[in-house]
């Protein structure tokens, strides 16, 4: 398995530019995710990684060497495609045997790899079937024996899940993960969808609406400590709110955030932020549902609270969701665990509830 | 359900079928069978000028649907994969021939394929030649007007398909590993089968009739199944001649088709799979006749 690395990549399509200086590694041996809403131009950076699309300029490595112009079919790169483009015309065995036909291995050892594959994806019953008679999740199994067969450095899938349902998406992410960590081979997995993202990743990078890596990190640290408004509200749900930063007010040597007609609250600006600290900065901050505490009385203990009116709640199941209105206007989105079956003082609607949460939980980003 | 009333959709085509297809080929019938000693039915079989004929028609028609497939492939996967926003423009080159009459291509053709026509004139303004090539009225010149006019009806079918051929496929084939070449052998070529046979038969059928082309191009020297049957038909003494010798070179034809078929079936149809591809199934009833 080998790195990828992508420096300084442009990319337009039509006439279009996609893609504007885009730098980034990819690390060996790393199941990797690319995280972006739809048409941000993350399949086109995996296409141009594939060989399936040229780079206009720029270049991309695989470990050492360079690869920015080396034809797709000598690339020791394979692909899962959306929709899996398998060969309608070849049985389950002759699709995944191709790229060994193609280089014309001795049969009997294609025989025994396709047969090691279709072990590795639990299709070893189907092997003689078509592709017609196969279900999705088994087409999926059948394109991801298909392209790790040749054994390549990296692995790229695009949206290979986007076609099953949620319970065989959450099965197949699974398996995803143990072939990953079995081969070794550096994934790179490109998704709308930050459930996936956040549970087949290593590492990840999010991708904005306009083509920019905003962030690259570990799932958690993407959730926890985004860098931008973006990557908090695209990753997971949050509340962001508008204030300006008031450095050491009282004296007390604590930062605050003041947030017209709610007040002031303490905030934690990390070393990494301190550029943050100068002046009295417009900033955002960015609160989790799931990291407020909703209560109906008064509480104590926690740096910061609220009051508001309960406008609505949605049942989820395994947590409820309220969503609370504030004094300023605005809805904040508030997850509480379903803990007990009869909770003793119910939430309700019209109520008036208090909002807590600790300092450093909440994340201060730039505006 | 109600499957009767797409039934009725079917009705006018059928009426017209019947009265101008099937009725007429109850008398052709009804003719071959006339006169006493029903000779007209032995004499292609003994005869060698009759087998010849067939066999000629057999070999143009074959030939040209060959050449015409060999020409049109290129030119379809050109305009499917690589013409981009002008393939409409190349589509409209394709088809414009049909807009001009047919006698009047006949004598262009003539026109530069005669002894001091432009070709020859050409060749030897050019010195490549001494004498004049004695093209017209041979059979190389029914071949090049045979090309020349049954060319769209094989690149349009082959476009249809290719044009709506899954390019994640061949994405796929490189992926893999596999050369262009290697893609259009094992990939590319196998799932535009149907439309291959589409094309194939709108050439071959007609041609292995064909009776205008032969008789302008090829001179009175060499006859066709076509010209046979025209002269049969309209001599007085010979018109049951003419409807036997019609519904043999028919059943020859029949029998030649369905070889063809089994010859030009794709790989997936042999497994017995058909319904892989819809789309690709609807293209094949355009073509089969």
């Amino acid at each position: 398995m080998r790195s990828i690395k992508i420096a300084g990549v442009f990319k337009a399509l039509r006439g279009e530019s996609i893609l504007e200086d885009i730098s980034l590694t990819i690390p060996a041996g790393k199941f990797f995710a690319l995280l972006g809403p739809s048409g941000c131009g993350k399949t086109t950076l995996l296409r141009l990684i594939g060989g399936f699309e040229s780079v206009d300029q720029g270049q991309i490595f695989l470990g050492n060497e360079e690869i920015t112009h080396k034809p797709i079919n000598q690339r020791k790169i394979n692909t899962v495609f959306q929709n899996y483009a398998l060969f309608p015309h070849l049985t389950v065995f002759e699709n995944i045997a191709y790229s060994q036909t193609i280089r014309k291995v001795d049969p009997r050892i294609i025989r025994q790899k396709v047969v090691k594959m279709l072990k590795a994806v639990h299709l070893e019953a189907h092997i003689d079937k078509t592709i017609d008679q196969l279900s999705g999740g088994q087409q999926q199994r059948v394109a991801l024996a298909r392209a790790i067969i040749n054994e390549p450095e990296v692995l790229l899938l695009d949206e290979p899940l986007a076609a099953l349902d949620f319970k065989l998406r959450e099965k197949m992410l699974l398996e995803l993960i143990e072939l990953q960590d079995k081969l070794k081979t550096t994934f790179v997995y490109v998704t709308h969808d930050q459930f996936e993202a956040l549970t087949v990743a290593d590492q990840m990078a999010i991708m904005n609406q306009d083509g920019f890596i905003e962030q690259i990190g570990t799932p958690k640290e993407i959730y926890e400590f985004p860098v931008s408004s973006f990557v908090a509200s695209f990753v997971g749900t949050t509340n962001i709110l508008q204030g300006v930063l008031r450095i050491n007010e009282n004296n007390d040597g604590k930062n605050y955030i003041d947030i017209p007609e709610l007040g002031l609250f303490q905030v934690d600006i990390p070393v990494k932020k301190s550029f943050l600290l100068q002046g009295n900065r417009d900033v955002f901050m960015s609160i989790r549902p799931e990291k407020l505490f909703i209560t109906k009385r008064e509480a104590a203990g926690f740096t910061n609270g609220m009051r508001g009116l309960v406008e609505s709640i949605v049942y989820h199941g395994r947590s409820t969701q309220y969503n609370v209105r504030l004094a300023n206007g605005q809805l904040l989105q508030v997850f509480e665990q379903n803990e007990e079956h009869f909770p003793q003082d119910v939430i309700d609607y019209d109520h008036e509830v208090f909002l807590y949460w600790q300092k450093e939980n909440a994340v201060v980003l730039e505006r | 359900m109600n499957n009767y009333r797409y039934f009725l959709l079917g009705i006018p085509a059928i009426v017209w079928q019947i009265l101008f297809f099937y009725i007429p080929l109850i008398f052709i019938v009804g003719l071959s069978f006339s006169g006493a000693t029903y000779s007209q039915y032995f004499a292609p079989f003994f005869g060698a000028t009759y087998f010849s004929i067939i066999a000629r028609s057999l070999i143009l028609a074959l030939s040209n649907a060959i050449v015409c497939t060999l020409i049109a492939y290129p030119l379809a996967y050109f305009l499917a994969f690589r013409a981009g926003r002008f393939k409409y423009f190349f589509l409209f080159l394709v088809i414009l021939p049909f807009w001009n009459n047919f006698l009047l291509h006949i004598s262009a053709w003539i026109f530069v394929l005669d002894r001091h026509g432009v070709l020859n004139n050409f060749l030897t303004g050019v010195g490549l030649i001494q004498d004049p090539l004695p093209i017209l009225n041979s059979p190389v010149a029914v071949g090049i007007m045979m090309v020349y006019f049954y060319l769209p009806f094989m690149v349009l079918p082959l476009y249809a398909t290719l044009e709506r051929f899954d390019r994640r496929l061949i994405e796929a084939s490189s992926d893999l590993g596999a050369t262009w070449w290697q893609t259009v052998t094992k990939i590319l070529l196998p799932l535009s089968m149907s439309g291959i046979r589409s094309g194939f038969f709108l050439v071959f059928i007609p041609s292995f009739g064909e009776f205008a082309i032969p008789e302008f191009m090829g001179g009175n020297k060499t006859m066709y199944v076509g010209s046979l049957v025209s002269h049969l038909i309209l001599g007085s003494q010979t018109v049951a001649s003419g409807a036997a010798f019609t519904l043999i070179s028919s059943v020859v034809l029949l029998v030649a088709v369905i070889f063809i078929y089994w010859c030009l079936r794709s790989k997936s149809e042999g497994r017995g799979s058909k319904e892989w591809n819809s789309k690709e199934q609807s293209s094949e009833r355009i073509g089969d006749v």
